[in-house]
């Protein structure tokens, strides 16, 4: 299990932060995303590996100007 | 297309092209003001200078950017308001802003430079 | 067009602009056409900075409390602010026009792009103020190159702004390049015969070759310009250059323009794609996250949604020109459709240039009305522009009389002869050209806005007032904007806690409160309704679009910055407090900057108690705002709602949808209460929502007048406890 914005979510091996997104429909493009208080660039969404345990923040920056 | 064209390898860094650029269009000899600059690199000199490529001409609020009858980029300064998108959009970063100068400047391909320019680094040409 | 009839000219002595302000506004009364050189004090400058600031303060000195929108009385002022017009930093033009509005009958207040602010100041005029009513339409001009003011009968037989806008580029350019020396103010006839009137305020488009319509939408600006029979006011000057406001330090506007339009040029691909799509990039995003208004806001997401994805507009907005609507501005999300071909009305089968939809359009005049046809959206945008309407209470107000005519509260008989069902296209856009046209008794109820409509549907058709007061979507009698609230309790403050109707002006905080769960307690709730609008309404004051704050980012913002703070974009933040110093001269801090905000923010709050609103039982709330109102409604999003009761510590089990729905109202409904008590708290408020003569005193706008406005309202019961 992680959690993702304080929420439990389902973990399997190999998971990435991509995948997080996709299954969460997370589709706003201005989003920070930090593993356990450490920050994850943009351009490694794809390549990060979650691991079991993980706390998970997806900050959505403001939107709607 | 009339343009500047640049031989980095063959630059020695002796910088007249910044000098001579500088006094020929703002009357002073400083390098922030020239509209070539010259850099250091680990394997010798860069050169950056307009290549002519035109982007900048559709970013420009005013109209102030065209191409004369040679092909070279100028800006129209009556029309320029300084906005400096063209600085900022430029892809190799050849439209140059300097502190003391509301508008930007840019190489016009005078040639003047090429002139004092001993290893012939940089030549005017014309296609 | 024919030589207009002069009907009185005045000259004034050029000014020199410095660090950012003429020094001066220019009042004009249109019932006995006299005009008056007002100085700007130092006092104005450090109180209220300029733009809405400087607007407020000249319509409270010129109002009375019992001045009404239609009062001669009443004012449409319009200024910039000190940044106003400066040509190298996005987002660099906006001026703000402020009035009494017919919606609401307090102060409103509605920014758009333009030319008009910058052309006004660099004319001499920190403030453009019109008073009084003309005995027929007029024009008027402010010739900045010539140092006149001068006014002319208007020729005009119908005014309508994409008609009026043209004819006057033309009439008072020299030449073709001459024509984006000027700008027109200007509105249309819907704005005659409705309480949406609009403001349109232009630039010329040079690649185009044909002028720009920007709007000051919202509060009822066009119809107050209509009832002072204004057809139009225009302004030119010639010569803007990078110093016109004769900044303390030019180089620092240069550097900090510089960066941010290559921090545009590198990342607004992968961030909102704001020069390519505009602001409907977020059609989709606020579909997948509930927040698309649909059918009267009943639903946040529907099937039909990708019909309006941000890549459809993408391909009808012609690309690679530069939309800024000012100079400077890369952000450039001006999108526009090219030689669009209208289907319907006076202008059926013209090409003409369309100026946007906006993501508000797209969602008002679109998903909230049930229409999901791009083309149609188009449509219906460009003639709200062109008969003066807002498209948001446009589009909101029409969605609230489709779900009146699905419940039966409205028929043929009423609507004469119009079946307004959601999704109906054709007999929505004969709607709106009734409205256009105002002759239409239907069409002229719907105009009052949802608040009028609802007392008039229920007195005169005998519909349900309560089910009309809990499905009509309007706080203090403004029509609600495209986001839907109902889930986030933060939204519900940033939408029906603010200063002048629901707007997202002052806050957007659906991402925060509900996605990333950042706002658990409503102290945390508070703090963010605190810190947003005073920080978003700063903008108002200085003459800068909010859009290049944070619709683009920098490409280490969310690396660096975490949660909330990386929300506030800092180096942004920076930006600005860097761009006002440059400006002004003056070497304000980041901290500085919110309570220059907060200064003015508390100013307009008893602006509106001194005009018999702003307490707290004005700060109504529709429950549609808060929760589902019908079962539809709670079955579209079962599991989610049921589980909505279960955190709120009721057992959905054996419950019907009828019940269950009463008990989340209720649950919601005290949370509300508990949400306005945390924020006026946090404001330096009392119970009633009326700031403290120690707030006053901390921000130094305990003027005599204020404090007395504010000492006749204050009762002991309704201080806090300590």
């Amino acid at each position: 299990m992680i959690k993702v914005n304080g929420e439990e979510m389902e973990w399997h091996p190999g998971m990435t932060v991509k995948d997080i997104l996709e299954a969460k429909k997370f589709i706003f493009p201005m989003i920070g995303v930090w593993i356990n208080d450490k920050p994850i660039p943009r351009d490694k969404f794809e390549t990060t590996v979650v691991n079991d345990g993980d706390d998970v923040q997806v900050i959505h920056m403001i939107s709607g100007g | 297309m009339k343009r500047l064209a640049t031989y980095p390898e063959r630059c020695v860094g002796c910088e007249n092209c910044m000098l001579t650029c500088s006094k020929t269009w703002f009357k002073e000899e400083d390098k922030k003001l020239s509209r070539i600059r010259v850099i250091q690199s680990n394997s010798g000199y860069e050169i950056n200078v307009c290549n002519q490529c035109g982007i900048c001409i559709d970013t420009c609020p005013t109209l102030a950017i065209g191409r004369d009858a040679l092909g070279v980029v100028r800006i129209d300064e009556s029309k320029c308001v300084g906005c400096l998108m063209c600085a900022g959009f430029c892809p190799t970063e050849s439209m140059f802003t300097a502190d003391n100068k509301e508008k930007p400047f840019k190489c016009i391909a005078c040639g003047i430079c090429s002139k004092e320019c001993p290893p012939r680094a940089l030549v005017l040409e014309q296609d | 067009m024919d030589k207009m009839k002069l009907l009185t000219k005045w000259e004034y002595k050029p000014v020199n602009i410095y660090r950012g302000y003429a020094g001066r506004t220019l009042y004009i009364n249109i019932s006995n056409f006299s005009f008056q050189e007002k100085p700007v004090s130092e006092d104005m400058k450090e109180k209220f900075i300029g733009g809405r600031g400087f607007g407020l303060k000249l319509l409270w000195d010129a109002v009375k409390d019992t001045t009404k929108w239609n009062d001669p009385e009443n004012e449409i002022v319009i200024s910039g602010g000190p940044l106003c017009g400066i040509t190298q930093y996005p987002g660099s033009g906006k001026c703000y026009t402020v009035f009494i509005s017919p919606l609401t009958e307090q102060t409103y207040d509605s920014n758009a792009g333009g030319y008009f602010g910058p052309l006004l100041k660099f004319s001499g005029w920190d403030a453009l103020e019109i008073q009084g009513k003309a005995d027929r339409d007029i024009i008027v001009f402010i010739d900045g190159d010539n140092n006149k003011v001068e006014i002319y009968e208007s020729p005009f037989e119908e005014v309508s702004a994409v008609t009026v806008t043209e004819a006057l580029h033309e009439y008072f350019a020299d030449n073709e390049e001459d024509k984006r020396n000027i700008s027109v103010v200007s509105t249309g006839k819907g704005a005659e015969n409705s309480y949406w009137g609009c403001l349109n305020m232009s630039f010329y488009d040079l690649r185009r070759k044909t002028p720009r319509l920007k709007q000051a939408g919202r509060g009822g600006g066009g119809t107050v310009f209509r009832d002072k029979k204004l057809a139009a006011i225009v302004v030119k000057k010639r010569g803007i250059s990078p110093s016109s406001n004769n900044p303390a330090d030019l180089a620092t506007l240069q550097q900090v323009g510089l960066k941010l339009h290559k921090e545009i040029r590198d990342l607004d691909d992968q961030q909102n794609r704001m020069r390519k799509v505009g602001t409907p990039h977020l059609n989709e995003i606020m579909n997948e996250y509930h927040l698309l208004p649909v059918h009267n806001y009943k639903f946040g997401q529907h099937k039909d949604a990708p019909k309006i994805h941000s890549k459809i507009f993408e391909g009808i907005f012609t690309q690679g020109i530069p939309d800024g609507c000012w100079y400077g501005c890369s952000m450039a999300c001006a999108k526009a459709a090219d030689k669009f071909e209208l289907k319907t009305g006076p202008l059926k089968g013209r090409k003409v240039t369309v100026d946007g939809p906006e993501y508000e359009t797209c969602a008002g005049l679109g998903s909230n009305i049930g229409v999901f046809d791009p083309e149609w959206i188009i449509e219906a945008n460009f003639y709200a522009d062109h008969y003066g309407l807002d498209t948001i209470s446009l589009g909101t107000g029409i969605a609230f009389v489709c779900e009146c005519y699905e419940l039966g509260f409205l028929n043929k008989e009423i609507t004469n002869g119009l079946e307004l069902n959601f999704g109906a296209k054709d007999d929505i856009m004969e709607l709106i050209h009734r409205m256009g046209r105002g002759d239409d008794e239907f069409a002229r109820i719907v105009g009052l806005g949802i608040r009028r409509m609802k007392k008039i549907f229920s007195e005169k058709y005998g519909a349900p007032r309560d089910v009309l007061e809990n499905i009509g979507m309007e706080g203090q009698g403004l029509e609600v904007s495209e986001y839907v609230p109902k889930e986030s309790v933060a939204q519900w403050g940033g939408y029906f806690l603010t200063l002048k109707g629901p707007q997202h002006d002052e806050a957007w905080l659906i991402f925060m409160d509900r996605v990333n769960k950042q706002l658990p307690t409503f102290e945390d709730k508070a703090e963010a309704l605190h810190y947003f609008p005073n920080f978003r309404l700063w903008f108002s004051l200085v003459g800068l679009c909010k859009l290049p704050w944070n619709d683009i980012e920098p490409a280490d913002n969310a690396i660096k910055y975490k949660g909330i703070e990386a929300a506030k974009v800092p180096e942004h933040v920076q930006n600005y407090v860097d761009l006002f110093n440059a400006v002004t001269g003056k070497k304000i801090t980041k901290e500085e900057l919110i309570i220059q905000s907060e200064r003015v923010y508390n100013f307009q709050r008893v602006f509106q108690l001194r005009l018999g609103k702003g307490t707290r039982k004005h700060h109504n709330i529709p429950l549609r705002a808060i929760g589902p109102v019908f079962p539809e409604e709670w079955e579209a999003r079962k599991d989610y709602y049921d589980n909505e009761l279960k955190a709120a510590g009721i057992d959905p089990e054996n419950l019907s949808t009828e019940e269950k729905i009463e008990k989340l109202q209720k649950y919601r409904l005290s949370q509300w209460e508990q949400l306005v008590d945390a924020v006026y708290k946090r404001r330096g408020w009392n119970k009633n929502g009326i700031p403290t003569i120690e707030t006053l005193r901390r921000l130094g706008i305990d003027y005599p007048e204020v404090v007395e406005v504010v000492k006749r309202h204050l009762k002991p019961e309704d201080e806090w406890e300590s």
